[in-house]
């Protein structure tokens, strides 16, 4: 049971090590052909800071909502919804602390509604991307792994009947 | 702050959507027709404004979803098409609707192909500027979801070479695509502004990962504080007199019913 778990626990490492070489790749790549030519006003610094507050922010607020709509008598949630909805005014609180602070968006107006919709935008973006991408690639491989035709178990041409079968001979015999 | 008329047609529906979706997943009736009712209006809201694609970048985001839905859905059509029309248990088509769906998935990919090297989407002669946003994140997401799943069926998998292929030929290719962009550009767009969105795409995706688990993660935290200080439940009360007698007659009716099989 050990080795099996041990063996589990190899290949989930293997598996985020050949994820992480990968993106280890972009970067390079992104890296050395920024390097190479020319490149507009592109804050990565920034464009993380603000896709990752903004992010925090929607996901607790969604996580608020769904606390609210599965909310019944028996549920004790009010820590939960509590929780979620102080974190989201928090993230939100910190966003605009980072926009006064003066580390805005290049490229984009400076009050916090533009630059809250323009990262807001952006993100949509990237997810709608992040779903297409899954589906391109999980529905390929669903549809490739289901397709295999295996010989049919032996085990399922045994019915019921012929169990009867077996019995009503043994308890004549 | 943005115009009322953007607020009440995007920014409000957006915002309403993921609770209309969770009350129309909640078990009891009302809710249900409430969700379903809050679904109904958030996607009605945006039809019902005369949309200037070209002025707002809310109407050049609805732009660039509405020239991304036809090829997103012939590949998800493709998908299940192929999916069900292979020896599947579950509701099985016929068998030639999974060649069908391969090439219907085929169709939805070339049509991707089309849009980013012929026919790039633009609002009146002006490039829609999350193209290429969209562009460099999708390829980006498509090389490591795409090495992740030919790594995982290799190691996961029993004799799964061929899919292994498959889902190593998407990471390689998009990550060839990706390059090629990054070092010559399209007809349309220069390489320059190519670098530009996959630099900042990157930036967003990192965000919104760490923002995104970051958030599970407060939420793992929260729900578990909320259970650690949860106090003790009280003892129930001993069973009263009738609930007793009912009980018993539960148990004789199933020892019954029980004996009687065994005779």
């Amino acid at each position: 049971m050990n080795t099996e778990d041990g063996d589990a626990k190899r290949d989930w490492q293997t598996l985020a090590l050949v994820v992480l070489m990968l993106i280890l790749c972009i970067f390079v790549a992104n890296i050395h052909l920024e390097v190479r030519g020319e490149v507009s006003d592109v804050d990565i610094g920034m464009r993380f800071l603000h896709s990752a507050i903004v992010s925090f922010m929607l996901t607790t607020g969604l996580l608020f909502m769904f606390t609210l709509a599965f909310a019944h008598r028996q549920a004790r949630i009010t820590e939960q919804a509590l929780g979620m909805f102080l974190t989201t005014v928090v993230a939100a609180l910190v966003y605009g602390w980072v926009i006064d602070a003066g580390m805005l968006l290049p490229g984009v107006v400076g009050d916090v509604w533009s630059q809250f919709s323009t990262t807001v935008l952006r993100l949509l973006v990237a997810e709608c991307a992040g779903w297409i991408a899954l589906g391109i690639c999980f529905g390929l491989l669903l549809a490739l792994v289901s397709g295999r035709r295996h010989a049919d178990d032996p085990l399922l041409e045994l019915s019921s009947e012929d169990f009867t079968a077996v019995e009503v001979d043994d308890s004549a015999e | 702050m943005p115009e009322t008329d953007l607020l009440i047609h995007f920014w409000l529906p957006l915002a309403l959507f993921p609770l209309g979706v969770a009350l129309m997943l909640a078990r009891d009736p009302p809710r249900k027709w409430v969700g379903r009712g809050l679904l109904f209006g958030c996607l009605l809201a945006p039809l019902l404004y005369d949309w200037n694609f070209s002025s707002t970048g809310e109407g050049q985001a609805l732009h660039l979803g509405l020239v991304v839905l036809g090829p997103t859905l012939m590949c998800a059509v493709g998908c299940l098409l192929a999916l069900f029309g292979g020896p599947t248990p579950f509701a099985p088509l016929p068998e030639g609707v999974r060649q069908g769906g391969f090439l219907l998935l085929a169709g939805g990919i070339a049509w991707f192909g089309w849009l980013l090297f012929v026919d790039r989407p633009d609002i009146s002669g002006t490039v829609n500027p999350f193209w290429l946003h969209l562009t460099t994140s999708l390829l980006t997401l498509l090389v490591v979801i795409g090495g992740f799943a030919a790594a995982f069926t290799i190691m996961m998998g029993d004799r799964r070479w061929s899919e292994a292929l498959a889902m190593g030929g998407i990471a390689i290719t998009s990550f060839i695509l990706l390059i090629f962009l990054l070092a010559q550009g399209t007809e349309q767009d220069d390489p320059v502004f190519w670098r530009s969105a996959s630099w900042g795409a990157l930036g967003d995706l990192l965000g919104l990962l760490v923002g995104g688990v970051g958030a599970l993660l407060t939420f793992v935290l929260v729900v578990w504080i909320g259970e650690r200080n949860m106090p003790v439940p009280e003892p129930v009360a001993p069973l009263s007199e009738s609930e007793q007698a009912r009980t018993r007659e539960i148990l004789a009716e199933h020892a019954g019913a029980s004996g009687g099989e065994q005779e």
